[in-house]
């Protein structure tokens, strides 16, 4: 009895062992590759709970193959870009660990990294048709074994947006849902829908832009276009040249990584549909009332829960901020501002939010604020945390220019509003600010107004 | 590159000069002797005369250029290194002159900002004539109501109200946006209730801007909350008898 006690186990791996089959990797390849060039192969790694860690190739005609492909089972295709140096994505291991960690499913890593390294972009881009094709032939043979196209969900990176974006055109727009992140723009930016990932490619169409001026597409391209930070420049991404090749792929890989921060739910970010990034900033689009009591649409994989509205609104353009790394979510508030001075003041604000020992800090620096007498100044202020319950708050106010007299801001209410909680806003009263002097005060719960 | 182009041109014109005018050229190469010799070369130049191929004129023009910019640059070096008087060089002269032109600038920037007025400091406290009143009530919870408080005459009575009255003259005196209208404040009866007190607050406004005045800076809104902000921040004395209950404020404005 004791003795069996220890042979069971080991019996038990060893029977695993031979009967598991080989874990199979993406496929690595070397700068080298992407000189000579590389010819497409479209390889499909298949990740279930059962093997999580160790993927089986999945075979493109025989899927009964695999036991462990259930077609019962929603099906996520995760398709990455141009590998311009052959290497394997870096988020690639992680965003499937993270889906399977959120739901059962089958996990399909599209590695045609033979096909995607290449020094000619071009030729990467020839090859987006020629993959699309093969995988909607797999995905017709999922169906054929009793797949439902509702159940498939497409994460496309880059070129690999568009490639979903041709794979659902192929099957007449029914896949349930194409998630895009930074949908590739050089070569596809003036193209006509047929040419490139549009709303009608599935049934629901999200996009992540981060990297517009460069790599990424500028235009909406789904029902839903969300644009971090303006969709250009990300924060804690190099400015210059200097930094080498992070310089360049920095924008466009966040995109990933923004996306991966929402499949665990580490914070929400609110896309706030708005015109323009400008607008965005100045406090402008803060209405989310056409989302009725779910608010503005979070960011990410559990944006379907907008989906009926966003299908009824078409497109949404909305915009959103981060910070430099994870978590990534900020917090708004709006922020009014009245003064008495007789002159009009110009300058910029700095919020610091104080509670449970730690604080949170917002600039209000992209552009000069005008404050003027009697009137409301709305700005919107972004705290790289959210505090709750607020103690204390610290208000600075400088003009950014050591030449000009010091002014200083006489605030007769400034108000502090949290834009996602319904809470009762912050008020303080007759506030004098003197320029580059930080104060820090008890706010207290905003009463009524009659101005 | 456009400078020295233009030095070029500059020589060519010069060239061209020395040759239509030999007197000229002749007065200029008393300024500056160690290019003589090129230019004596320059001036015996076919092709700067009329005749000679069109080729070689320019070939030669090319190599004299380079020799007659050497020379502009020599003569603005020795006319800058020529003495004003007393070992006194053009070159510091230009030199002092910027560097007064800088610091003037710099020095006007410095007074303008020292004597900028704030223009929301001043103010003249004999044209606020018009009064406005608030009044009304807040509760000392930790106060213990006895008879006498009642009696108007009483010590402790008075002592009471002038002690509130301290607080809510500070209070509004030292109030940026307020004080310079602020009159006085009055503690007019207390009633019981652990011990409640009636105020009254006294404010005179300028007859310009009255309007405005009434709406914002000396709205209902601002006094109260004034008032009921300042309350909220009696952290420490929470327990004191001299602690008022934030939510117990109560104003009305009297027209």
């Amino acid at each position: 009895m004791f003795l069996w006690q220890y042979l069971t186990p080991l019996l038990l791996t060893t029977v695993l062992i031979c009967t598991a089959q080989e874990c199979h990797e993406f496929t690595d390849l070397s700068l080298s590759h992407a000189i000579i060039g590389t010819s497409l192969r479209v390889r499909l790694l298949l990740y279930t709970r059962e093997i999580s860690t160790c993927a089986a190739l999945l075979s493109h005609t025989n899927l009964t193959a695999h036991p462990q492909f259930k077609m019962s089972r929603p099906t996520t295709f995760i398709i990455h870009g141009y590998r311009p140096t052959g290497s394997p994505p870096v988020w690639v291991n992680e965003i499937r660990e993270l889906l399977l960690d959120r739901k059962d499913m089958n996990v399909v890593v599209v590695d045609w990294n033979r096909g995607a390294t290449n020094v000619n972009y071009l030729k990467a881009v020839e090859n987006t048709h020629k993959a699309a094709g093969n995988l909607t032939a797999f995905i017709k043979r999922m169906q054929d074994h009793g797949a439902s196209l509702n159940d498939i969900h497409m994460i496309g990176v880059s070129l690999g947006a568009h490639i979903s974006g041709f794979i659902g055109a192929n099957l007449n727009g029914q896949v349930g849902r194409i998630t895009a992140l930074d949908p590739a723009g050089p070569m596809f930016t003036s193209l006509p829908p047929e040419g490139r990932l549009d709303p009608t490619d599935a049934q629901f169409v999200d996009v992540l832009h981060t990297d517009i001026d460069a790599l990424g597409f500028r235009e909406t391209l789904g029902h839903i276009d969300f644009y971090a930070n303006g969709g250009t420049d990300q924060p804690g991404c190099p400015r210059t040249i200097f930094s080498g090749q992070s310089y360049f792929k920095c924008d466009h890989q966040r995109s990933a990584l923004l996306f991966m921060d929402t499949v665990n739910r580490t914070c929400d970010s609110r896309g706030f549909p708005c015109s323009s990034y400008s607008k965005f900033l100045d406090g402008d689009c803060m209405d989310c009332g056409q989302f009725g009591d779910a608010g503005c649409p979070v960011f990410g994989y559990d944006v379907t829960q907008w989906k009926d509205v966003l299908l009824k609104l078409n497109q949404t353009k909305t915009y959103f901020t981060t910070n430099a790394q994870s978590p990534f979510c900020m917090t708004q508030y709006r922020v009014e501002v009245m003064i008495w001075n007789k002159e009009v003041r110009w300058g910029y604000l700095t919020i610091k939010l104080h509670g449970n020992g730690t604080e949170a800090v917002a600039v209000i620096d992209h552009k000069a604020s005008e404050f003027r007498r009697y009137t409301d100044t709305r700005l919107l202020a972004q705290f790289n945390k959210d505090i709750q319950p607020v103690k204390k708050v610290s208000l600075k106010f400088s003009i950014g220019n050591a030449l000009k007299p010091k002014h200083k801001l006489r605030i007769l209410r400034i108000r502090l509003t949290h834009v996602v909680r319904k809470e009762r806003p912050l008020c303080r009263y007759d506030v004098l600010l003197e320029e580059n002097k930080e104060i820090t005060f008890n706010p207290i719960p905003c009463g009524e107004s009659n101005f | 590159m456009e400078i020295k182009m233009d030095t070029m041109r500059a020589d060519e014109y010069d060239a061209a000069r020395f040759s239509s005018n030999e007197r000229e050229a002749a007065d200029v190469e008393a300024h500056r002797s160690p290019d003589a010799t090129e230019t004596d070369q320059f001036l015996s130049e076919p092709a700067f005369n009329g005749n000679g191929g069109h080729t070689s004129g320019q070939r030669n023009r090319g190599n004299n250029d380079i020799g007659h910019r050497e020379g502009a640059v020599c003569r603005v070096k020795k006319e800058l290194c020529q003495n004003v008087f007393h070992g006194v060089r053009l070159w510091m002269i230009i030199v002092i002159i910027l560097l007064i032109i800088a610091a003037l600038i710099i020095l006007s920037l410095f007074v303008c900002a020292a004597i900028h007025e704030d223009v929301d400091e001043k103010f003249d406290s004999s044209l606020f004539k018009v009064p406005r009143y608030f009044n009304g009530s807040f509760r000392l919870p930790n106060f213990v109501f006895t008879e006498e408080l009642l009696t108007p005459s009483s010590n402790k009575r008075q002592a009471l109200a002038a002690e509130l009255q301290n607080k809510l003259n500070d209070l509004y005196r030292s109030s940026p946006a307020l004080g310079r209208y602020f009159s006085k404040a009055d503690i007019q009866a207390f009633r019981s209730g652990s011990v409640m007190a009636d105020y009254t607050l006294l404010f005179h406004l300028p007859e310009e801007e009255l309007g405005q005045l009434r709406n914002f800076t000396l709205s209902w809104e601002m006094v109260f909350n004034v008032f009921r902000q300042f309350l909220y921040d009696q952290e420490s004395a929470e327990s004191g008898p001299m602690y008022i209950d934030p939510d117990s404020l109560q104003m009305y404005s009297r027209h």
